[in-house]
């Protein structure tokens, strides 16, 4: 699979220097990456690094303070372009978030219903197979176990067959086993999709990915394929020597904006 | 456009997540219950000897004050807290649609509570006596699109804040607001200013070609809203005026001014346009403040939402 670098496939998503402020505390400074289409890119970086922050932008729940995002060509800040992007991107938030009043199949009904998913009853069918969520699927979400309720956003972000993934942290929370089978899902879904998965565990980027962004302190630090992050080191090696120059970094930089206003 | 398959879809969502939880059924029966007390447990229902609401009448603004902010405080508070904003957001929905449906979610509660309650209501006054089905109608009528309103003002106030006891307090003080307007001269300055601000606010971004088909409508009903009002105050200024004629006092006259001011915006009240309602009479005039309030309010939501500042 693309693990190599292949010019010719089409850029499914894209970050053009985004930036977030939250207040006067930048979350993202920046952030420049593209996706090509038919990749697993793996989203890399320790927690608090911008992860998330950049996923919203890319699905158009937040807008970047500055800079510009395109997935399959359209602009999330853009309200038709966002609603024309939603109908091909599947969005699992961080920590899944659901309506725990809801069954599973009340809730896959709601997403068939709002998305007009033609033969609604099939395509829940079919999720509910492939994230196997039969033997909760009447049960409300309340009373579902964490690695439930993170599969029953998995199949909510399949319903519709969409082009694009764009997962946050898609295995957090789950046990081993669990891991086992959604890095499985992620892995075949890999073979005709373009994915773009966050995480802060290296045996991850290792296990599915094609292609590693690593962030840190809302700076990519480093983009390129997996043996190349690695390089001749190891990947936890070279983690932490990224994610402490980006600190040091940040920090050089505060000071020096410091000094700028005293002076 | 609205696609109204969009908005009925999460409007039966909300109600299923109403109805999924005991909240709903507390806030439903409390409804009812106070209601119910209020219309009989005064002195008054029994002295006057009448099968009718009136003496739920003067109570049912507070009532809907207290109960329907209670009711929405959470509703987007709610989405925003579990992160499901997060998932309502990203899906092919216009911010409208959102809106529409958590407000029909909000106002399906508020009918079932009112139609419970008018159900048990007849009853009794039937054993009592023989009930106006009519002047019963009009009044119910009444009470709903004063709910209407209010529910509008809620759902704007939790959209406002994450935080679910300032949301509740923010909708009770914006419903207390448009209620006082017919008695207290500050509260009706109040709200006469933020609605010429809105009607301001709205025309201008109508002009400037960016508002969509719905903030034409708002505009419109903003307008609409504005000129009924001002046709009413030019109506009042030139009676009065005729009235200040005959006793040529200065005093008078200045007093007339402030006072006329106050019942300028005094016709912005709930109280006022309801009065009609609880008497058997449906007015147009009435029916339009209610509605068109109502859709100015939702238009502010669906606004606050497609800016997505948080
Ligand atoms: N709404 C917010 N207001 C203020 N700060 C925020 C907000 N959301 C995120 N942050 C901050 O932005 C930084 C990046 O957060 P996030 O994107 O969630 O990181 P990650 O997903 O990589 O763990 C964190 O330091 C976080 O505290
Ligand atoms: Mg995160």
């Amino acid at each position: 699979m693309g693990s190599e670098e292949d010019k010719t496939r089409p850029i499914t998503i894209e970050a053009k220097e985004l930036s977030k402020r939250y207040g006067n505390f930048a979350a993202l400074t920046k952030v420049s990456f593209e996706v090509r289409m038919g990749t697993v890119a793996a989203f890399l970086g320790p927690n608090g690094a911008g992860k998330s922050t950049t996923m919203r932008i890319l699905t158009g729940f937040l807008s970047p303070t500055s800079g510009k995002a395109k997935v399959l060509g359209l602009d999330p800040t853009h309200a038709e372009q966002r609603r024309e992007l939603a109908c091909k991107l599947g969005y699992l938030p961080e920590s899944g978030p659901l309506y725990r009043e809801m069954t599973p199949f009340e809730s896959l009904g709601f997403f068939a219903d709002v998305r007009a998913v033609p033969k609604p009853l099939e395509a829940i069918e079919r999720v509910v197979e492939r994230c196997s969520i039969g033997e909760v699927l009447h049960k409300p979400i309340y009373k579902l176990s964490k690695g439930f309720r993170q599969r029953v956003g998995m199949a909510q972000a399949l319903l519709h067959d969409p082009d694009v993934l764009i997962l946050d942290e898609p295995t957090s929370g789950l046990d081993p086993l669990q891991i086992r089978d959604v890095r499985g899902l992620i892995r075949e879904l890999g073979k005709d999709k373009t994915i773009l998965l966050s995480t802060h565990i290296l045996q991850e980027v290792d296990a599915i990915a094609d292609e590693v962004i690593m962030v840190s302190e809302g700076r990519v630090v480093f983009t390129g394929t997996v043996a190349g992050l690695r390089g001749d080191s190891t990947l936890e090696k070279r983690f932490y020597a990224l994610a402490e120059a980006a600190k040091e970094l940040g920090e050089a930089k505060k000071k020096a904006d410091e000094k700028k206003e005293v002076a | 456009m609205l696609d109204f398959k969009v908005v009925s879809a999460i409007f039966r969502k909300d109600m299923r997540v109403y109805l999924g939880n005991p909240t709903g059924y507390v806030f439903i029966t409390l409804f009812i219950v106070v209601a119910q007390a209020v219309l009989i447990l005064r002195e008054e229902f029994f002295a006057r000897g009448l099968a009718d609401l009136a003496t739920l009448n003067e109570w049912m603004s507070v009532i809907l004050m207290i109960f329907v902010p209670a009711l929405t405080m959470n509703a987007w508070a709610d989405e925003r807290r579990s992160g499901t904003d997060e998932l309502l957001l990203t899906l092919p929905v216009r911010d409208g649609e959102v809106v529409l449906g958590k407000y029909l979610g909000i106002l399906g509660m508020l009918t079932l509570s009112l139609l419970l309650t008018t159900i048990g209501q007849l009853s009794v006054l039937s054993v009592l006596g023989d009930p106006d089905k009519g002047l019963m109608f009009s009044t119910i009528a009444g009470y709903w699109l004063v709910g209407a309103l209010f529910a509008a003002i809620g759902l704007m106030a939790s959209m406002l804040t994450s935080n679910t006891t300032v949301a509740f307090i923010l909708g009770v003080v914006g419903c207390l607001m448009l209620v006082l307007a017919g008695t207290l001269p500050w509260a009706s300055g109040l709200v006469g200013v933020v609605l010429c601000t809105l009607v301001v606010m709205l025309v201008w971004y109508a002009a400037r070609g960016t508002a969509d088909w719905m903030g034409l409508v708002a505009a419109g009903s903003a307008a609409l809203l504005g000129l009924l009002w001002l046709s009413r105050g030019i109506a009042m200024v030139t009676e009065q005026g005729e009235e200040a004629a005959a006793p040529s006092a200065d005093g008078a006259v200045e007093s007339s001014i402030g006072d006329r001011f106050s019942e300028l915006f005094g016709s912005l009240s709930v109280t006022e346009h309801f009065t009609s309602f609880g008497e058997g009479v449906i007015r147009m005039g009435d029916v339009l403040y209610f509605a068109g309030g109502t859709a100015l309010l939702l238009y502010l939501c669906a606004f606050l939402l497609g800016r997505r500042s948080w």
